[in-house]
């Protein structure tokens, strides 16, 4: 069988295929099959590998555009996802630069987690000498995203770091930050949510990959809309983002229960939503958007029921 | 639009806005324009106050610890990878240390604990201090975010550990480390640490007994660059992978600290103690903890035999880790195993315990049977063996007080450095605390040091820069050699190794490994990489490191010819009893010029605990 590997020198990329017999690999792991390959055929691939069993992070690759962990992933399971294939095409992590073969920069990442402070600055009523004290309720809270091994497969399946990089940080940046955040030892979850708002928070577009993708089940974005909830909650509630989630919520629970969508974008961006008109006069022409229903359209069925809940989900919240 | 218009592709052109890719500048200069404080230096070479080598806890708590003891010092740590690859991720059970003295427990006894299980070849005084700390430490850890697992006052939680009087092993459910490790990373970036990664230390220079500084290879350009430094720590972690493929250690950790002390002249302290454990996974040797057989997990023979009541009849499966690692070796070498040479096994089996209480608590084990051997625990038995586990040896340091190495500005932390805590066999949950004080107090005093020293004059460090850039040319240069040849070796100096001085020792086998060593020495000084690309050559960091392999592999040798006694980890079957009246003391090995290795011995320090029998 074949693999299709993407190479880098340092200055060019190309690909290169290795041939290997699938009774030599198939009883191995991602990780594996590529040192299997480095060692027998070619000393000059270029990955990183440390623990091997899934602890250390080291390993991300993708194949077939897919991230994955290498040493936590067993060739069997890729011949049953990629339903027996018998070529692999694998690539370096997307979203990071790459520095060699499938090796990839991981330095703007540790400068990303330095700004969203992810060390706990503790409440004042405990202190080095004694240390804290958290209840099983508070530890569950935050021990999941506790998991994260910093592998950067959630970054690779990022479609906002792959159309836009400048204004938005990894995914796992966000949820060290709703850790530290959601800690109940924290003395200001502010600390960390307000890097995390000026570094991009409110730009996560929704696709969820990164959730997706993760081989420890941690949900970035669930973590993101944690930290959107919290920086709205302790008033950090100005701004396009902001404005578009309380719009949603208008329409959902003081209007109709559906969504508006010219009134969305003139809650969202203000008059300066005029800019789009062009898209706007498009999808009218295509009877996507109805400008009548500026001024309210029917109540969805069911609606009163849909508050309750709302009602519910807040008052739970509360508590 | 092509029909090829995928889900992803539609996400990723919605969502594009204006604004040019970040551009990130790396590298040494950037990393020292950053922090530098010290003054400019007239030879163009990098410098550093405090240099820390190594991203484990124990670096990470160095540079967290000089950081805060002087802030307007420039303090960077380097890594051959990303922080948070290292070894301490891998540690499961827990972090010794005493918190609760309500059932009688203190530091006194974690002291005796640790005096006993490492067969008293501790020194004393530094256990009693140690201890002390370890409390204090885990505190500390709490209070700068470690999420701890808490009992139900919210207090810490602790469970038990091999080797313990009382219960005091903390934990934060089975991934301690891998909890402890981010908590430190976390603390490290809070407190402003710079991190240069992807460099590899090559080799460190002492001139006048003075550290003044270190070779780094830059890995992503390959450029070889001399660094000076007013104080070096050196936590580059263990060298159990001189057993290359029956350790359960990462693949980084191939002691480079240790072999460039070695070279710079300074001494490897004990370093014939190497920590077996008893279950690893038959291929490659990754870790199923001691839950497993803790749970009601029983070992099994090829005649399907429970063998462990062969040897301890009234403790079986659970008897300390030596005595369950030579019973299995045993069962191996007399026939009684699966497979042969590095291939062979026994079994534990599990599946009497049923799917539900494994998937329940043991759900880690079983992934980690499935990825290696293929193997669901549910259904059968899994092959394991013997793992090499902990170096106890490492860079000779003067005290605990100061983590000091004899060589001024030369201070050595966590597995890397043996400051004789424990002894000849480490307890269970003595390793984290070992890396969280020691890293701690090297920092500290590696900041003291740096405050008041100047840089060195760099002559030697210069000399050996061109020393490291000539051999990058020549075993990569031409291009040539077969792509096998290094890793070959390397599997061959683990099998030898661990034939000749693995789980049983003789003086024969040592003797008949000696001339094995010199076989390889020639073998690989006559390798050469085919890969002339000076950008991330990893075979040539392999290359380097299985050389460091080399050197450690000799000095253990060297230690457990010369040490005709059983001792820990250390079984000689030519001589089964601990020898107190001639070896109650520790191996030094120094290496000269010439590459010839030399031995001494030091009295182990012994203070309020009784010297008795080691009884099970």
């Amino acid at each position: 069988m074949k693999f299709i590997i993407d190479r880098f020198d340092g200055k060019k990329n190309y690909q290169q295929t290795y041939t290997v017999e699938k009774k030599d690999i198939e009883a191995l792991t991602l990780l594996g099959t590529l040192l299997f390959i480095k060692q027998h055929q070619d000393i000059t691939l270029n990955f990183t590998a440390s623990c091997r069993m899934a602890i250390c992070g080291a390993c991300g690759v993708r194949v077939n555009g897919h991230s994955y962990l290498g040493c936590d992933t067993k060739m069997t399971e890729l011949f049953e996802a990629y339903k027996d294939a018998d070529t692999f095409r694998i690539s370096p992590l997307a979203n990071y630069t790459v520095i060699s073969d499938l090796a990839v920069d991981w330095e703007p990442a540790i400068e990303n987690l330095r700004k969203i402070k992810p060390g706990l600055v503790a409440k004042d009523k405990f202190s080095e000498k004694e240390g804290c004290v958290q209840n099983q309720e508070e530890y569950d809270r935050i021990v999941k995203q506790w998991d994260c091994v910093l592998c950067g497969c959630c970054a690779s399946e990022c479609n906002k770091l792959s159309a836009d990089r400048s204004d938005y940080m990894e995914p796992f940046v966000y949820t060290q930050a709703w850790r530290v955040a959601n800690d109940s030892r924290s003395k200001d979850p502010m600390i960390h949510v307000k890097p995390a708002v000026l570094n991009g928070l409110w730009n996560c577009v929704h696709c969820h990959e990164c959730s997706n993708r993760c081989p420890k089940h941690i949900s970035s974005a669930d973590d993101i809309a944690g930290l959107r909830a919290l920086a709205m909650k302790k008033g950090l509630n100005s701004g396009v983002g902001p404005a578009h989630a309380k719009s949603f919520y208008t329409d959902l629970v003081e209007d109709s229960g559906r969504l508006n969508e010219i009134r969305l974008a003139l809650r969202t961006e203000g008059v300066s939503t005029a800019l789009r008109a062009g898209t706007a006069i498009t999808l009218m022409r295509a009877g996507k958007m109805n400008p009548l229903e500026i001024f309210g359209g029917h109540t969805i069925e069911g609606h009163k029921d849909l508050v309750k809940m709302i009602e519910a989900a807040k008052a739970a919240n509360k508590e | 639009m092509s029909e090829q218009f995928t889900r992803r592709e539609f996400l990723q052109s919605a969502c594009i806005t204006m604004g040019a890719l970040a551009v990130s500048t790396t590298g040494v200069e950037k990393a020292f324009a950053a922090s530098s404080t010290s003054t400019p230096n007239s030879s163009g070479m990098p410098t550093c106050d405090v240099l820390i080598i190594g991203s484990g806890a124990a670096g990470l708590r160095a540079a967290v610890a000089a950081r805060k003891k002087n802030p307007n010092l420039s303090v960077v740590v380097v890594s051959k990878v990303m922080p948070t690859r290292s070894a301490t991720t891998m540690a499961e059970g827990g972090i010794n240390g005493v918190i609760d003295f309500s059932e009688g427990d203190s530091f006194e006894l974690h002291a005796k604990d640790t005096v006993k299980g490492g067969d008293f070849l501790v020194d004393q005084d530094t256990a009693m201090k140690f201890a002390t700390y370890a409390g204090a430490a885990i505190h500390e850890l709490d209070y700068i975010g470690m999420p701890f697992s808490r009992d139900s006052k919210g207090n810490v939680d602790k469970r038990y550990a091999g080797g313990a009087s009382k219960i005091r092993c903390n934990f934060a459910e089975d991934k301690t480390g891998h909890i402890l490790t981010h908590t430190c990373l976390d603390d490290a970036l809070k407190n402003g640490v710079k991190f240069l990664m992807d460099h590899h230390m090559l080799d460190l220079s002492i001139e006048n007994g003075h550290c003044e500084g270190v070779v780094l290879r830059n890995i992503r350009t390959g450029d070889i660059a001399p660094v000076r430094a007013k104080s070096v720590v050196l936590a580059t972690g263990g060298y159990t992978r001189v057993f290359w493929n029956r350790t359960s250690t990462p693949y980084i950790a191939t002691g480079d600290g240790a072999a460039a002390a070695l070279r710079a002249g300074l001494i490897f302290k004990d370093p014939e103690m190497l920590q077996f454990h008893p279950t690893g996974v038959c291929h490659g040797g990754t870790l199923i903890t001691e839950a497993a057989r803790g749970e009601g997990g029983i070992l099994l023979n090829n005649l399907g035999e429970r063998f462990m009541k062969r040897y301890v009849p009234n403790k079986m499966e659970l008897a300390p880790r030596d005595i369950v690692a030579r019973s299995i070796e045993t069962e191996i070498r007399e026939g009684r195993g699966y497979g042969h040479d590095m291939e062979a096994y026994v079994l534990l089996d599990v599946t009497h315990l049923g799917k539900e209480k494994i998937m329940k608590n043991l759900p880690q084990i079983r992934h980690i049977g499935m990825l290696f051997e293929n193997m669901d625990l549910v259904e059968k038995p899994i092959a394991i063996r013997p793992t090499a586990h902990y170096s106890m040896g490492g860079i000779h340091v003067t005290s605990l007080d100061t983590m000091a190495t004899p060589a001024p500005g030369l201070f050595a932390a966590g597995e890397a450095a043996c400051v004789s805590i424990h002894g000849a066999n480490r307890l269970g949950g003595n390793s984290l605390c070992d890396a969280t004080v020691t890293g701690k107090i090297a920092g500290i005093n590696a900041a003291e040091y740096a405050a008041k020293a100047g840089f060195g004059a760099g002559k030697r460090l210069n000399d050996l820069t061109l020393k490291w850039t000539s051999h990058f040319k020549e075993i990569t240069g031409s291009g040539k050699g077969n792509v096998n040849d290094m890793y070959a070796l390397r599997e061959e100096l683990g099998a030898a190794n661990w034939y000749n001085m693995g789980i049983f020792r003789t003086e024969s086998k040592l003797l008949a490994l000696a001339d094995k060593h010199a076989e390889f020495q020639a073998r690989y000084d006559a390798i050469r990489i085919p890969n002339t690309n000076p950008v991330f050559n990893t075979a040539y960091t392999e290359y380097v490191e299985l050389g460091n392999l080399l050197l450690a592999s000799r000095a253990a040798l060297m230690g457990a010819t010369a040490r005709k006694e059983s001792r820990g980890s250390h079984f000689r079957e030519d001589y089964l009893k601990r020898d107190d009246a001639n070896f109650l003391k520790h191996s030094m090995v120094t290496m000269d010029e010439k590459g010839q290795m030399h031995l001494d011995w030091k009295d182990v320090v012994v203070g309020q605990f009784k010297i008795e029998e080691r009884k099970y």
